[in-house]
């Protein structure tokens, strides 16, 4: 029996060989160059407090991060209710809508829409075209066009973890609230609403954190005018060659979203989040 | 009785925010073709001329050739150690290997931007800097836990009893592997490799940071563009790569048909 | 005064296809009536649209005097126990009881007592504060009931609400609702596709196949006296013999079997082919035959030991499949294989029946 289950344990070996080589090895790098580095010590951490652009730009993550999900959230839920009550063939045509945009890069999808919201884009072109505006509006490159792209690229998270939520629901119970009582609204509010709270926190955490550590899309469509922690990071290692201070916001950055992932976990599994 | 009312309004937003959803796909299209000097759609006419200018650029060809080779082999390897894995765990399903599966999805999770900053200062000490193989080993290990999921989901579908079974009856371990649980979990396996795949040829902050100055896949070439100068031929990259994933996306969405009946 | 009546109720769901077709069917005031069917025969298509949950294509339906037809299901007053419980996982027992009093705005200290009353009704007293997901399902069947009988709906709709139950279980349950009905006097109509429990519980059974209602009678008499050779095929077992009916007399005819043999029997069709429906305990066999209107020479072919009864497969009438059941009884004739031995059976309980 042992000898049986060693030839499985080698069989997993080499996966693990390269996780703790090529992932593991570097991540503790990473943390232990963020306490050593240019001297030991928690100098670098002190930055959070002290530093006025590390707290803008956290302050900017946060802030679009927490947009980001309210809106993903919000348009996420609509849909993926729409597509619950849906037939099975406009479902599956729905969930095409939706898988189409999550398969394409984000680097592509991002400069899809610098194109699209640039002053000689369509919708620029349409807003002139139809005599609302003689400029061109500045959708891209600030705040406003970072937070459509990231929208965007969060929906179809948002949206393939709550419908997997409300598919396991009972459409019964729904129902079931109706005939004892209940209007549309009501069965809705105290019957549907509560039993997708696992989704709604499953995504809304999953949004969070991705957005957290969005690099490319900020980049692009904020114009080097809305730093984001991940660009920031990126600056003080190919800019400044601060390395200290760079590893020290990467490591603040995998702490916030293992440490939010860890406390999801004592609520949901984790492990299906993913497997959209 | 057993279906959800939607009211009218709320399916019709719902189609608008998918809308929302497929529009940039379709958006940069008709800009590839566009015959100014700037983005924007066709003014006069449709022109290839950018279309031109892409294929007759030996940089771009060369890139595409870089991603391709790259993302092939960052997907043989994550396949390989992937799909043992998955099974290996499916088969001990003790609390470890439980441990060690969720481990093995902690690269989807932790931000790329750690791991590119790592990952640069583990090369720079084993001289990988601007090499094919460094781009390769690290594609692989962020690839293995689209291979470890998907595997796995084919495997929770498969009998345990099935190797039990197959050992029982004089099997090896190899034999097993070859002759009855691979051949029952193929469509995973396909689907964990468009994914692997995928995850590559769209790899862009990892290669930013170890890429060097001899290593210009796709996206990384894209990237430079759209920061140097916004030139239509980068609509063409782009019309391009959604062409190519949507043949892809098609091929998965036909192995998820398969693999459900 | 009816409880409930269809007036010519048809529901298509495509606009060919006609789920249920023609429906008229008065309910009577604290009744216990059960839909019986195979799936697919539209009993489940006729709860909904009296739950409220589809609306007919033609038609009417009304709830004592009111016409309901357009009434949306909240409004309907019903109380409906599904097949699967559908009890909201997001409440406890108590919280689930509580709901149909809550979204009527019904008082705090009103709504405890009820809550308290209904627990007591179905013997669950204490288990207010429990979590649904804690119940078995024995108990959660009886919270549902609990919830459809809170709030004093004036009609209550069951949908096969011991299906998933095991059978002793079910035994259990059935007696119980049975009761309550007894001692609440509410009218109930209940779905099923268990012709036992039908029997067991209905003070009339509804007979659908097909969409079409064949047959509403009292379970003795459906069995009895079926009207439809579905429901002589579908509620017990039946020997079944074709032939035309060759002449009337009163309620008796003759009939001129295709194998060339006469049977006298009841005459239930009006048309002159027929198909004969005669229960397998109503053949009697060797001297007890002597008396039967219906006389015929017999082998048997094969005898299966049931305990309390044998079952017969006979050779007769130029077939080999007519069966016959011997209550195990004092005074059993010889029969084992291979036995020649006259069989009978009497006019009234053998029917001609349309084909």
């Amino acid at each position: 029996m042992p000898s049986r289950n060693r030839a499985y344990w080698l069989i997993v070996l080499p996966a693990v060989l390269m996780l703790v080589v090529l992932y593991l090895a570097p991540l503790g790098d990473v943390l232990v160059t963020s306490i050593t580095d240019p001297k030991p010590g928690l100098a670098n951490y002190a930055l959070l407090f002290t530093s006025g652009s590390v707290q803008k730009t956290l302050l900017t993550t946060a802030r679009i991060a927490g947009a980001t999900t309210l809106f993903a959230l919000l348009l996420g839920y609509i849909v993926a209710y729409a597509m619950r009550a849906a037939t099975t063939q406009r479902q599956r045509l729905m969930l095409f809508c939706v898988l189409l945009p999550f398969w394409i890069s984000v680097l592509v999808r991002s400069f899809a829409w610098l194109t699209i919201l640039g002053p000689q884009g369509p919708i620029n072109a349409a807003l002139q075209a139809t005599g609302l505006t003689d400029e061109p509006v500045a959708l891209a490159r600030n705040e406003t066009g970072v937070l459509i792209a990231m929208v965007h690229v969060m929906l179809p998270y948002a949206i393939l973890t709550l419908y997997a939520n409300m598919r396991g629901i009972d459409a019964g119970l729904v129902s079931a609230a109706r005939s004892l009582g209940a209007s549309r609204l009501q069965a809705f509010r105290m019957v549907f609403l509560p039993l997708t709270r696992p989704g709604l926190i499953g995504a809304g955490t999953l949004v969070f954190i991705l957005s957290l550590g969005f690099f490319v899309t900020p980049a692009i469509l904020g114009g080097g005018r809305v730093l984001m922690v991940a660009q920031y990071t990126a600056l003080q290692i190919n800019e400044t060659v601060r390395w200290g201070l760079g590893t020290m916001l990467a490591a603040t950055l995998m702490i916030a979203v293992l440490g939010t992932l860890w406390a999801l976990s004592r609520v949901i599994d984790v492990k299906r989040l993913f497997s959209a | 009785m057993n279906r959800l009312h939607a009211s009218g309004p709320i399916v019709a937003f719902a189609w608008l925010v998918l809308g929302f959803l497929a529009l940039p796909a379709f958006a940069v299209i008709p800009v590839s073709f566009t015959d100014t000097r700037y983005l924007a759609l066709p003014q006069e006419h449709w022109s290839l001329q950018h279309w031109q200018n892409f294929l007759g650029n030996a940089d771009w060809i060369d890139s595409i050739g870089q991603s391709l080779w790259i993302a092939l082999a960052a997907t043989a390897l994550a396949l390989v150690a992937g799909t043992l894995c998955a099974i290996g765990c499916w088969r001990l399903s003790s609390a470890l290997s439980e441990r060690l599966r969720s481990l093995m999805i902690l690269p989807m999770a932790v931000p790329t931007i750690v791991y590119a900053l790592g990952v640069y200062r583990l090369y720079v000490d084993l001289d990988l800097v601007g090499t094919a193989l460094g781009v390769i080993l690290a594609h692989a290990v962020t690839g293995l836990p689209f291979v470890v999921l998907t595997v796995s989901a084919s495997l929770a579908n498969l009998d345990p009893r099935l190797e039990q079974a197959a050992r029982g009856l004089g099997a090896s371990v190899q034999q097993t592997l070859r002759h009855v649980i691979v051949p029952n979990i193929v469509p995973g396996v396909l689907s964990g490799a468009i994914f692997a795949f995928i995850h590559s040829w769209d790899e862009l902050i990892v290669v930013i940071f170890i890429g060097g100055r001899a290593l210009f896949t796709l996206p990384r070439r894209m990237w430079d563009g759209i920061n140097d100068n916004l030139d239509p031929v980068i609509a063409v990259v782009a019309t391009a790569m959604i062409l190519f994933t949507l043949l892809v996306l098609i091929a998965e969405l036909s192995l998820r048909a398969r693999r459900a009946t | 005064m009816s409880a409930v009546r269809f007036i010519d109720v048809r529901k298509s769901y495509d606009g060919r296809i006609d789920a249920v077709r023609a429906l008229n069917l008065a309910v009577a005031d604290g009744e216990f009536l059960t839909l019986l069917g195979p799936s697919g025969s539209g009993k489940t298509t006729t709860l909904t649209m009296l739950a409220g949950f589809e609306q007919p294509t033609d038609g009417r339906i009304f709830i004592g005097e009111e016409d309901v037809t357009r009434v949306p299901v909240e409004k309907r007053g019903i109380g409906m126990v599904f097949q699967n419980y559908a009890l909201f996982p997001n409440m406890t027992v108590g919280e689930n009881i509580a709901f149909p009093l809550m979204v009527r705005g019904t008082a705090k200290a009103e709504t405890e007592s009820r809550v308290a009353r209904a627990l007591a009704m179905v013997r669950l007293d204490g288990y207010a504060g429990r979590r649904v997901q804690q119940l078995s399902g024995g108990q959660q069947q009886r919270v549902a009931v609990a919830r459809a009988l809170v709030f004093e709906p004036r009609l209550v709709l069951l949908d096969e609400p011991l299906g998933a139950l095991d059978r002793q279980l079910r035994e259990q349950m059935q007696y119980e609702l049975k009761a309550l009905h007894g001692r609440l006097g509410v009218t109930m109509i209940y779905v099923t596709h268990d012709q036992v429990e039908a029997m067991t519980m209905s003070d009339r059974v509804a007979v659908f196949s097909a969409g079409q209602l064949r047959q509403v009678a009292e379970p003795r008499k459906l069995y009895e006296e079926p009207e439809s050779l579905f429901v002589a095929q579908f509620l017990g077992e039946s020997n079944t013999l074709s032939g035309t009916i060759e002449s009337r007399k009163g309620n008796q005819c003759t009939v001129a079997l295709d194998g060339g043999a006469h049977v006298i029997a009841t005459a239930v069709s009006d048309e002159s082919a027929t198909h004969l429906a005669l229960r397998p305990e109503k053949i009697v066999l060797g001297a007890a035959a002597a008396s039967c209107a219906n006389r015929f020479p017999a082998r048997v072919v094969d005898v299966s030991f049931l305990g309390d009864q044998l079952r017969l497969r006979l050779a007769a009438l130029g077939r080999d499949d007519l069966i016959a059941k011997l209550a195990n009884a004092p005074g059993l004739p010889d029969c084992a294989p291979g036995t020649a031995i006259e069989i009978g059976w009497r006019a009234e309980d053998c029917r001609a029946l349309a084909q």
